[in-house]
């Protein structure tokens, strides 16, 4: 091959390479602000799902736990949101779950999962979740697992049931020495 | 999703558990054309392997020390796939060089390689599942081995398939498809083989 | 000969030509991406947006572009088209873009899109190669969706969320796991022998 042709060759790709660079990067400064508000919407959406009064959502971080103060419209704190992850059947499950000030469960939302579908995947369900809501950490266990337990665990889906079950479980029991105020 | 899995764990799960064929659904392509010979199903195996632990690594290193420090992570794909395209070039002209008996072997499934999308797909998992470059590795490792496996089972059984009696309309890809099927329900008997 | 504007290229791809069906290309995305009709849609635009944008600028510069690295170009333009398309779905719909997950950049690697730039585009017009890129492009998404119907349909009960059997109706699960759509496939292609072996008589 001639000298010739192989500089001719590299110049084209260079000038390709370099005009669609160039492209790539105008996309993206066009597409990352509306990328980053999407993502603000939903967490948002989320936090106010599990707490509808609240009107506030001030991130916080204590040492490596992150989690959001609820305020609600008279600027009072009603509660915090913690994010959380649990192992599941097919991998981690990560969920949102709020606790109010008498340190019960304000409400669950499964963020992300691995479960198997039609089974696992019911967790993300209303009919799974609702029941947490206002559980204390004296009754979090699924009913099959302790006599005190108030969760119904889904048909076909014990382990990604569990996993929610004892992932909260396991924050309450970690921040239960750490006032809500 | 993977970070505190200990190691031996995340190449048991990309081995079997998330098969990238027959569960993650990657590198089908060259799957369905290569199985109906076992010959060339252990040629194009051991070249997946030896390409993407090393492509997998080098675009990790990429990724991790070029591209994100100067906020480049859109170039991702562009960078990604050139990176492996060269590299198996690279790859190519060095074992044609150095290993004339493997290159033979290989032969001419190495460039075919570049356009699978498993390779790529892998490389891409390791960014995605925030993994370390040791579990990168292993992953890398664990995927294409799990490739080799289900290629080799696949190629076993296609060549007992061949002799066998299959309605017409079946007979070639279609009986080749719900064999993959069958194997691929056998897989997903690996889910939660351990709790990982 | 070779027309200024040939509407064969368009509907080659819908059957005769079909991606899917016959050239056996773009297996990874079809059997991932075909377990919610939504996802499918979204998955078949996508692909079709990369796949006429590729065939359309490679096809206006196919003079320019010396032979010996004519693949590297058409790589990085198709990669350059797929990001974009990355980046406008996380824009537009970042839940499209969560389902879609790794499959939506795994299009650059997709044999149909580097295929039909070096069979097709590198060697016509651009009218031309703007047909072939949509007939392919809606070829693959006719059956990705049909795919995605039947998967849905019989393994959630459902059609892009929508309930279509009645209360009682239990879920075929299978059909939404990976060995359901390596079955489904399997039985569309021994289909499409059928309506051509009954062609032939």
């Amino acid at each position: 091959m001639k000298r010739k042709e192989i500089i001719g060759g590299i110049i084209v790709l260079f000038l390709v390479t370099s005009l669609c660079g160039f492209l790539l990067a105008e996309v993206y400064k066009a597409t990352s602000p509306k990328i980053e508000k999407q993502k603000r919407l939903e967490e948002e959406k989320l936090n106010k799902e599990i707490f509808p009064e609240g009107e506030k959502f001030e991130k916080v971080k204590k040492g490596d736990v992150e989690y959001f103060v609820v305020y609600d419209k008279k600027k009072r704190k009603i509660g915090r949101i913690y994010t959380i992850k649990s192992l599941g059947y097919g991998g981690y499950i990560y969920l949102k779950v709020g606790i109010d000030n008498n340190f019960k469960i304000k409400g669950v939302k499964i963020l992300q999962h691995n479960e198997t579908p039609g089974l696992g995947a019911k967790i993300t369900e209303d009919k799974f979740l609702n029941q947490f809501k206002n559980i204390g950490i004296e009754n979090l266990y699924l009913k099959k697992d302790n006599p005190k337990g108030k969760i119904d665990s889904i048909t076909g889906a014990t382990i990604s049931s569990r996993a929610v079950v004892n992932g909260i479980r396991k924050l309450m029991e970690k921040i239960k020495n750490e006032k809500i105020d | 999703m993977l970070n505190e899995q200990n190691l031996f764990l995340i190449f048991l799960s990309a081995f079997l558990v998330n098969n990238i064929l027959l569960i993650k659904f990657l590198g089908l392509c060259s799957f369905f054309g290569i199985s109906s010979d076992i010959k060339a199903s252990v040629g194009m195996g051991l070249a997946v392997i030896f390409v993407m632990v090393m492509a997998c690594s080098v675009s990790w290193v990429v990724y991790h020390y070029i591209l994100a420090p100067f906020h480049l992570e859109f170039l991702r794909t562009l960078t990604f796939i050139l990176t492996i395209a060269s590299l198996v070039q690279f790859e190519e002209i060095f074992i044609r060089k150095k290993a004339p008996a493997l290159y033979k072997s290989l032969g001419i499934y190495l460039p075919l390689i570049t356009t699978n999308c498993a390779i790529l797909g892998v490389a891409f998992l390791g960014i995605d599942y925030k993994l370390t470059f040791i579990q990168n590795l292993l992953y890398s490792f664990g995927a294409s081995c799990g490739y080799c496996l289900s290629i080799l089972l696949f190629a076993g059984i296609r060549e007992k398939l061949s002799t066998a009696p299959i309605p017409e309309n079946l007979k070639g890809i279609p009986i080749a498809f719900i064999t993959a099927s069958l194997m691929s329900l056998a897989f997903l008997g690996f889910k939660g083989l351990f709790k990982l | 000969m070779k027309r200024l504007i040939d509407f064969k290229n368009f509907t080659k791809g819908i059957w005769k030509e079909n991606p899917v069906l016959y050239l056996m290309l773009g297996l990874c995305p079809l059997l991932a991406i075909s377990g919610s009709v939504s996802d499918s849609i979204g998955m078949g635009i996508a692909f079709t947006f990369v796949l006429v944008c590729s065939n359309i600028i490679i096809s206006l510069i196919r003079r320019f572009v010396p032979a010996h690295v004519r693949i590297p170009v058409f790589i990085v333009i198709i990669a350059t088209f797929v990001t974009i398309t990355d980046y406008s779905v996380a824009a537009f719909s970042p839940q499209l873009h969560k389902n879609l997950g790794v499959f939506l950049p795994l299009i650059v690697v997709n044999c149909i899109v580097l295929g039909r730039a070096e069979a097709f585009a590198s060697k016509n017009n651009v009218i031309n190669s703007f047909l072939d890129g949509l007939g392919m492009g809606i070829g693959f998404t006719i059956i990705i969706v049909f795919m995605a119907v039947i998967r849905e349909g019989i393994g959630n009960g459902t059609i892009m969320g929508r309930p279509v059997f009645p209360e009682n109706y239990k879920p075929f699960l299978f059909m939404i796991l990976p060995p359901g759509a390596f079955l489904v496939i399997g039985f569309l292609i021994a289909l499409k022998n059928t309506i051509e072996g009954r062609r032939k008589c």
